[in-house]
Order: C-alpha cells, then sequence, then structure tokens
C-alpha cells in the first residue's frame, strides 16, 4: 500500500520535478559559474575579499529558489487531491488516515530533500577548492534557512491545499507568510547560526498542520 | 432477524441556522438496493457525507457494518465502495495506472471485472481519465467499484452528467452484479425512473424528514393518484374533512382535481362526500415512482 500511495504521488509530480530540477540545478550552476568567471579574471583572492569584508555569500540569487520549490511542489502534489474533492477518494482507502497524509508529504519532503541536496552538494564541491573550510561553511551556514524555509513553504502550502474553506485559507496564507518571512528576516551571512535548531522546530510544526486540515475536512467544514 | 448492514439513528444536522432534517434515523438491511429520493436540497449528499465519515452531523450517530462512521477502522472502510457525486475519480491518472493503484488496497481486488468494462468501453490502459467523456468517466468509477468486490455500495447521484444510453447500462450492469453477488447498496439519484429499474427499497425525504420508507413494489401498490372533475372548481373542503392529512397535495386545475393518497378508494370517497364535494368521472391511477414522489413531496 505504502508503494502504492508513492506511485501516486510519483504520477502527480512526474512532469514538474525533472523541469524543476533542471532549473533549480540550471541556477545553481549558474551562480557557480558566475562566481569561477570572476575568479578567472580577478583571482581567487578577489573571491576571499568579498566574503571577508562585504556582506554577502556569492550566491544570493538562490535564496528564493527553496522556497518556490516547496510552494510548487506543494499545489503539484495537492492541489489535484482538492479539484472536485478527490481527498474523499484518498481518505476513503482502507490505509489510517494521517499517516496516509503524512506518507504523501514524505514523498514530497524527499523530492525536495533530493534537489536541495544535489545544490548543496554542488556549492560545497565548487567552493571547496577555491575556499579555506571556514569561508565555504560560512556559505553553507548562511544557506541553511533558505533550504530549512523551502521545506516549511512546502508543509505550509500542503496545509493551505487541503484546508477546505477560504476564510481559514486566507488566514493560513498569512499565517504561513509569517512563518516563511522568519527564515528571510537577516541578510547577514551566518545571520541564524545559533537559531537554526529553531528554524528547524517550527519546520517539525509546520508538518503538522496539514492534518489540521484533514481533520477540518473530515468534520465537514465548508465554504 | 434481518442484519443491517447501515444503521443510522436520530441524525440532526444544520448548515449554519438552516435546518436540513432532524432526528432522521433508518436502517438498510443487507443485501437490499435502497434508493434515498429528494428534492434539491433535502438532504440527500449531507446524508451520503455522513455516512462516508466526511461530515459530522450535530447529532445522532451513523452505524455501518456496526462502526460508528466517525471513527471507522480502515479494514471496514475496504468493505465499502463509494462512488462520489459526478463519478469523480483521479483524472491525472490513466485507465491502467488508476487499475494498478487501487488494486494495492483491497484484498479481494477483481481485476477482470474492471477490464471486462473497460473492453465494453474500448478504451486502452494508457488513456488518461481527464480526456474521457463524462459517461466513459462513469464506467471507469463503475469497474473500479465493481472491481472492489465490496459488501456495501454508496453511490451518490450516480446518474449526474449521464447521457440514456450509460445511464442504462450503469443500472443494468449494477443490478446485475448486486443481485448476483447479495452486495447492499444504497444510492441517491436525481433521475427517479432509473431508480425504480434499479432500488428495491425507497426513501423518500421531504425538507427536514423522511416521508415514507418501504418496498417500491408496496409503494407503488398502495399510493395512487386519485382524480374527478369537480363542478364547484372548488375542495378546500376536504382540508378540513382530512384532518389526519391522508391526502398530499389536493389541486384543482379548470375544474378537474387530483390528489395522491395511500387510502383505498372507498375511504377517499368516503372523505369527498364528508367535505361535500361534488365529484364526478372519479378515476384511480397506479403510478410509476416519479409520480409516486412527485405525489409524496409535490411539484414545488
Amino acid at each position: 500500500m505504502i508503494k502504492a500511495i508513492f506511485y501516486k504521488e510519483w504520477i502527480k509530480i512526474r512532469r514538474f520535478y525533472p523541469v524543476c530540477a533542471v532549473i533549480v540545478l540550471g541556477f545553481t550552476l549558474f551562480s557557480v559559474f558566475r562566481v569561477d568567471r570572476v575568479a578567472d579574471f580577478r583571482g581567487v583572492e578577489h573571491i576571499w575579499e568579498v566574503l571577508l569584508e562585504k556582506d554577502s555569500v556569492l550566491i544570493e540569487m538562490l535564496q528564493y529558489l527553496p522556497l518556490l520549490c516547496g510552494i510548487l511542489l506543494a499545489i503539484v502534489q495537492f492541489v489535484p487531491e482538492m479539484i472536485q474533492k478527490r481527498l474523499k477518494l484518498t481518505l476513503h482507502l482502507p490505509f489510517p488516515q494521517n499517516r496516509m497524509i503524512l506518507l504523501m508529504l514524505l514523498a514530497g519532503a524527499v523530492a525536495l530533500l533530493l534537489l536541495f541536496s544535489i545544490q548543496i552538494i554542488i556549492i560545497y564541491s565548487y567552493f571547496r577548492h577555491i575556499l579555506v573550510s571556514e569561508l565555504t561553511s560560512r556559505i553553507l551556514l548562511t544557506s541553511a534557512p533558505w533550504f530549512i524555509a523551502g521545506m516549511t513553504a512546502y508543509f505550509c502550502t500542503a496545509w493551505i491545499c487541503l484546508e477546505p474553506t477560504w476564510k481559514w485559507r486566507i488566514a493560513e496564507v498569512l499565517t504561513a507568510t509569517g512563518l516563511c518571512r522568519i527564515y528571510f528576516l537577516s541578510q547577514l551571512p551566518q545571520a541564524y547560526d545559533g537559531m537554526l535548531i529553531w528554524l528547524l522546530t517550527i519546520t517539525a510544526f509546520t508538518l503538522m498542520t496539514p492534518l489540521l486540515s484533514i481533520w477540518r475536512f473530515r468534520q465537514g467544514c465548508q465554504d | 432477524m434481518t442484519e443491517n448492514v447501515i444503521e443510522c439513528r436520530s441524525l440532526t444536522h444544520y448548515y449554519g441556522e438552516r435546518l436540513i432534517y432532524e432526528n432522521l434515523s433508518f436502517d438498510v438491511p443487507k443485501g437490499r438496493i435502497l434508493g434515498l429520493l429528494g428534492k434539491n436540497g433535502t438532504g440527500k449528499t449531507t446524508t451520503i457525507n455522513i455516512l462516508s465519515g466526511y461530515l459530522q452531523p450535530k447529532s445522532g450517530q451513523c452505524l455501518v457494518f456496526g462502526e460508528d462512521m466517525r471513527s471507522i477502522s480502515p479494514q471496514t472502510r475496504a468493505r465499502i465502495a463509494l462512488l462520489i457525486e459526478g463519478h469523480v475519480q483521479y483524472a491525472f491518472m490513466t485507465i491502467g495506472q488508476i487499475e494498478k493503484f487501487y488494486s494495492a488496497f483491497f484484498p479481494k481486488w477483481d481485476r477482470d471485472a474492471y477490464y471486462g468494462l473497460m473492453e465494453k468501453l474500448k478504451v486502452a490502459p494508457g488513456q488518461k481519465i481527464s480526456r474521457m467523456s463524462c459517461g466513459q468517466r462513469s464506467q471507469v468509477a463503475l469497474g473500479l467499484i465493481l472491481a472492489q468486490n465490496a459488501d456495501l455500495l454508496v453511490l451518490d447521484d450516480f446518474s449526474m452528467g449521464l447521457d440514456p444510453g450509460y445511464r442504462r447500462l450503469f443500472v443494468e450492469y449494477l443490478r446485475d452484479y448486486a443481485k448476483a453477488e447479495s452486495k447492499t447498496i444504497f444510492l441517491t439519484s436525481h433521475i427517479i425512473q432509473d431508480m425504480e429499474k434499479l432500488v428495491d427499497d425507497c426513501i423518500i425525504m421531504d425538507y427536514g424528514k423522511i416521508l415514507i420508507q418501504m418496498p417500491v413494489d408496496k409503494l407503488l401498490d398502495s399510493f395512487m393518484k386519485y382524480t374527478f372533475k369537480c363542478p364547484s372548481g372548488d375542495i378546500s373542503a376536504l382540508d378540513a374533512a382530512d384532518t389526519d392529512k391522508e391526502v398530499h397535495h389536493p389541486s384543482i386545475t379548470r375544474g378537474q382535481a387530483e390528489m395522491y393518497s395511500f387510502l383505498p378508494e372507498e375511504r377517499v370517497l368516503a372523505m369527498l362526500d364528508k367535505a361535500g364535494i361534488a365529484y364526478n368521472g372519479f378515476e384511480k391511477t397506479r403510478m410509476n415512482l416519479e409520480d409516486a414522489f412527485i405525489g409524496l413531496t409535490g411539484k414545488y
């Protein structure tokens, strides 16, 4: 049954996911090549200088990409469930309902993690060749909240998509916007170093929010 | 003793301030096909939603196979096939994908039942459901329900959007299947002609209550239409004579009166005499289910 649940999720995302992967990897490679070109023209010393003296980690163009991926993936996965209230079909299957939703979320979360992992590997692989480990860590730690925001946005969008009423959906959009904003409050490198655990806690909390929508759906809440 | 597959007890539900029904109770015996009939807005889909666990009634309880629908186990859900209004299915899947998906969940899955019906439609396994006509989609939904081999089938407005050919195909296929396999079916439909060919028993609902629950044959044998010419053009005196409200929806148009009742002819005639209504050309007519439905619920 679990295999069948993943099979359905794969059918929903199978066109979107490769396109999304190509765009994400394209942007990631582009940002790395851009740094590489600067390093070629002005020397690696210039890269060091920028990293140490300016508040930049050179890959800022990737900042909102995980967020966008998370939102779009959740839409692709969960909007088809709500069209014509198809969620009734899903919840009627002989499988524990909350576990079913969590497995659907797990499928999406694994797909996102895979994308983010490849991005991180590309960034790490390139920068470790031209920078000392402290500066590579600085780039990765600065970008960590962006990736965590991507996961949070994914769970929040699933929560919003599965919500059966527009009134609550609007309130949830506002709440989710507020939550995601937390991850982008500071543009300074490593500003979130001591807070990553709290950001992950917020993500873990948002993982449970789609279950609230499911509970409301089962109560018969509707517009 | 008759075993009931569905037992609904004292259901009361409101949408906001609007009462849908109060203290609604009914049973669906095992092996019977029961049709829930009612005008728009009388609570048919609400009842189906409560029955399938997607709506919490304000009060009352619905048991299916002895389990409360609000906390029904996955094992019991496997015994219930659900057809959602409009033959909703995972339209993003193909004929083959949807069969592969569902078959993993149902231990008694009958692949041949599904593909047998798909062969009749002459659709290929690779065809996407979203690109099919409404009629074809209804047959996909029916095929999936039959393949589940469930003990109870709950069908919400199964005839919606279907042309007469597909409606007939759906009804005949379903009836043969239910009778051959001793399945219990609880269904609603707007098209009452179809119900007559399909259901054993019917529940007729009016706003807020159940008017009758009985076998269709018994209803059609006992509920009659009475017509007569009334020279005075006025039958309002009938209201005072019919203190038990046993005559339904009496009306008169250009001197031609009509009324509906479970009472035998003699009792109706006695009632007219008691009310002092002059009449001639009195006739009793046996009705079909649609006319009986109109007789009970009225035209408006």
